[in-house]
């Protein structure tokens, strides 16, 4: 580092700005019907074909698959019926915010989550599109840093002009160096 | 530094010349074909010990050791080995041109490396014990990208491995500060060079002390590991020999508890020793001869018996300063003070010599100072106030996830009039308080205008040391409850890891996140 161009002025600290007084945005709502529908047609299907096994007419399925049936059906609706419910609840909390210099999420049910990515840090940026999304009108913003993809940015739910201007605006981002 | 030998950059580049060598292509020096063939033998190995099992169920069944094709097919796979050797000398070419070094290799995966400078974050240089007689070097060049990018140009002379790894270091100073720069240019020694500055060397009584307070019996275990069942068949006649027969042990079942203990007590000193032996060996093997210098803005680091090491680390890439005391460094007042950068890409397992995580192993609280002042100035990670966490870490651990299971346990074993068990279990948990209370006590947080600071460990101390600016990412995290009683976790994410402070007080988390957020995006530092 260089010593000559360093500075060390004292900060105020009152004038900083504050992550926590920041007007966010919720994502797209149909971000919480895709992941509930998603969740609804997981629990369906996995139950319909262990239904049909059970019941289907040509041969009488072996003596634990009977006994083990009304458990497995058990399970399966109370893991759907949680996630049901967690995404009902949590979906609406996650927002976002961008400022001048950085992107702030948050998110979380249980644990309140507020991540802040400032955008001189970015390294790449993904807009991602998976097929389920892509029949929901909605798009995922993944945003690098040098942190490592465990710390990856990502807001999810966007709709894909959002994202698209969002991409452009971290890209246009003058001080953003790939180097 | 002694001699600063300023130079522009047109004079660099009538050095340029020992090093690129233009639009021809460079073929390795012969001696490379050892590193090959050891390299190939290594992977054998390395997959052998997989087949090992399948093998010896084929050689059972198939009668293999009477079979007239063994031998044939034995002799065949050796021969190929050593020509294996040879063919991948054949088909490497390297060149080092118009700043970057490109290289091809492969028989019959072709690999094109084109490697621009500017791309490279750490120059290794390697000597295997078969490269030192006549002076060559094995030359690894890493990036930012993924493992699979690095580039090793196998054998080159040292000093043209030193010259290289100087231009590709020069190309990072040049640009970024034109008014500082600075190369020395000299013939290249092939121990140390001009202007370079010994900061710190470590002893072979130092290395012993590092092998007893740290774990590094992997080392040796590492390189060992096709030897392990004789290790073990000798180890079992060796304590035969010395009367304590671990069949005996299990057959008996008539002798007096003082007995077991005394054999238990015995069996586990001789197995400590051992393994306190075997780590002194570790890491005298990877540490001896250990020299941490500066060269201008840049660490390198020496060391190693068998396998020399060089590592280069600029000084600018230094995310994090963590100076780390376990139980017994805190006795023996040594500490291990590791220089991180970038791991976001490094392979775990080569941690030790990763140049990502920059080891100065065990050394004393006194030049623990010296070397982080010189690599932090101004910091004060000793003499910081820390702000401890708050007690509703402590209360949230023992609380929820030691007390109320333990008392239920209790309650039922004393009900169930199970002494013994109740015992145990009430020593248990006391312990993990008094760890948790102590981890509670450690754990805390300081920041100036420049550094944040974090202090934790249990029995241990963990000093942790960063430049504010250089956050990558910061995430301020609070449950329900966590809410309720205002206090927050406050993560920090650098090119080295990640950084948490949990169960801050929530107005102290805003402002650590607020102050870094503030210095990473005012600073318009890159955190290279």
């Amino acid at each position: 580092m260089d010593p000559t161009t360093y500075t060390n002025q004292p900060v105020a600290l009152a004038a900083l700005p504050d992550i926590r007084e920041l007007e966010t945005v919720p994502i797209s709502p149909r971000y919480r019907i895709l992941n509930l529908l998603t969740w609804a047609a997981i629990m369906l299907g996995l139950c319909l074909i262990l239904s049909a096994l059970r019941f289907q007419p040509w041969f009488t399925p072996p003596e634990p698959f009977i006994l083990a049936y009304p458990v497995a059906i058990g399970i399966i609706i109370s893991v759907g019926l949680v996630n049901l419910v967690y995404h009902w609840l949590a979906d609406p909390l996650i927002r976002y915010a961008v400022r001048e210099q950085d992107l702030v999420l948050q998110r979380g049910l249980f644990f309140r989550v507020l991540v802040c990515q400032p955008i001189l840090r970015v390294q790449h940026i993904e807009l991602k599109r998976g097929p389920l999304e892509r029949l929901a009108g909605l798009a995922r913003l993944q945003v690098f840093s040098a942190g490592g993809s465990a710390h990856t940015f990502e807001v999810p739910g966007l709709t894909p002009r959002r994202a698209a201007q969002l991409r452009q605006f971290i890209l246009d981002h003058k001080e953003l160096d790939a180097r | 530094m002694s001699t600063v030998n300023t130079e522009t950059r047109p004079a660099e580049g009538a050095n340029t010349s020992q090093v690129d060598n233009g639009d021809s292509w460079r073929r390795l020096s012969p001696v490379s074909i050892v590193y090959f063939t050891t390299s190939n033998l290594k992977k054998l190995a390395q997959f052998l010990i997989y087949v090992v099992p399948a093998l010896a169920v084929s050689a059972n069944v198939l009668d293999l050791q009477n079979s007239p094709y063994t031998v044939p097919v034995l002799i065949l796979v050796l021969t190929g080995l050593s020509l294996s050797g040879v063919v991948s000398y054949l088909f490497y070419r390297f060149r080092v041109h118009d700043q970057h070094v490109e290289i091809r290799d492969g028989v019959f995966h072709r690999r094109h490396v084109n490697l621009p400078f500017w791309r490279i974050q750490n120059v290794k240089i390697e000597q295997p014990l078969y490269y030192r007689p006549m002076q060559f070097a094995l030359v690894v060049l890493d990036t930012a990208g993924s493992a699979e990018e690095e580039a090793r140009i196998v054998a080159v002379p040292h000093a043209y491995a030193q010259q290289l790894r100087k231009q590709v270091l020069a190309w990072h100073q040049s640009p970024a500060t034109p008014a500082q720069h600075e190369t020395a240019v000299t013939s290249s020694t092939p121990v140390s060079e001009p202007g370079e500055e010994v900061l710190n060397r470590r002893s072979i009584g130092d290395l012993v002390i590092h092998g007893i307070t740290n774990n590094r019996v992997w080392i040796l275990l590492g390189a060992a590991a096709p030897f392990y069942d004789t290790i073990s068949t000798r180890a079992a006649e060796w304590l035969g020999a010395r009367g304590l027969q671990l069949g005996q042990l299990a057959g008996e079942q008539t002798f007096a508890w003082w007995q077991l203990t005394l054999y238990v007590i015995s069996f586990v000193t001789i197995i400590m020793a051992i393994i306190a032996l075997l780590s002194v060996g570790g890491a005298l093997l990877t540490f001896y001869d250990y020299t941490l210098s500066r060269h201008h803005d840049r660490y390198i680091r020496r060391s190693g018996l068998l396998n020399k090491q060089e590592v280069s680390m600029r000084h600018s890439r230094i995310q994090l300063v963590r100076a780390k005391q376990d139980w017994l460094d805190m006795l023996l007042k040594r500490v291990n003070l590791y220089f991180e950068q970038n791991t976001s890409t490094a392979q775990q397992h080569a941690d030790l010599m990763s140049p990502n995580k920059l080891l100065v192993p065990s050394v004393t609280v006194a030049e623990t100072r010296e070397l982080v002042e010189q690599a932090m100035p101004d910091s004060r990670m000793y003499q910081k106030e820390y702000e401890g966490i708050s007690l509703r870490y402590l209360m949230h651990w023992l609380g929820v996830w030691i007390w109320p299971p333990t008392i239920l346990a209790l309650s039922a074993l004393v009900f169930l009039q199970v002494w013994d068990a109740a015992a145990i279990l009430l020593t248990l948990s006391l312990v993990i308080s008094g760890l948790l209370w102590l981890r509670w006590w450690r754990w805390g947080v300081a920041c100036d205008k420049r550094y944040m600071y974090v202090r934790s460990g249990r029995l241990g101390v963990d000093y942790q040391c960063f430049e504010l600016y250089k956050a990558q990412q910061v995430t301020v995290v609070q449950s329900v409850l966590m809410a309720r009683a205002g206090v927050a976790t406050l993560k920090v994410v650098l090119a080295s890891g990640q950084v948490t402070v949990p169960f801050l007080p929530v107005t102290t988390a805003n402002r650590l996140a607020n102050i870094l957020l503030d210095s990473a995006e005012r600073s318009r530092k890159s955190w290279m």
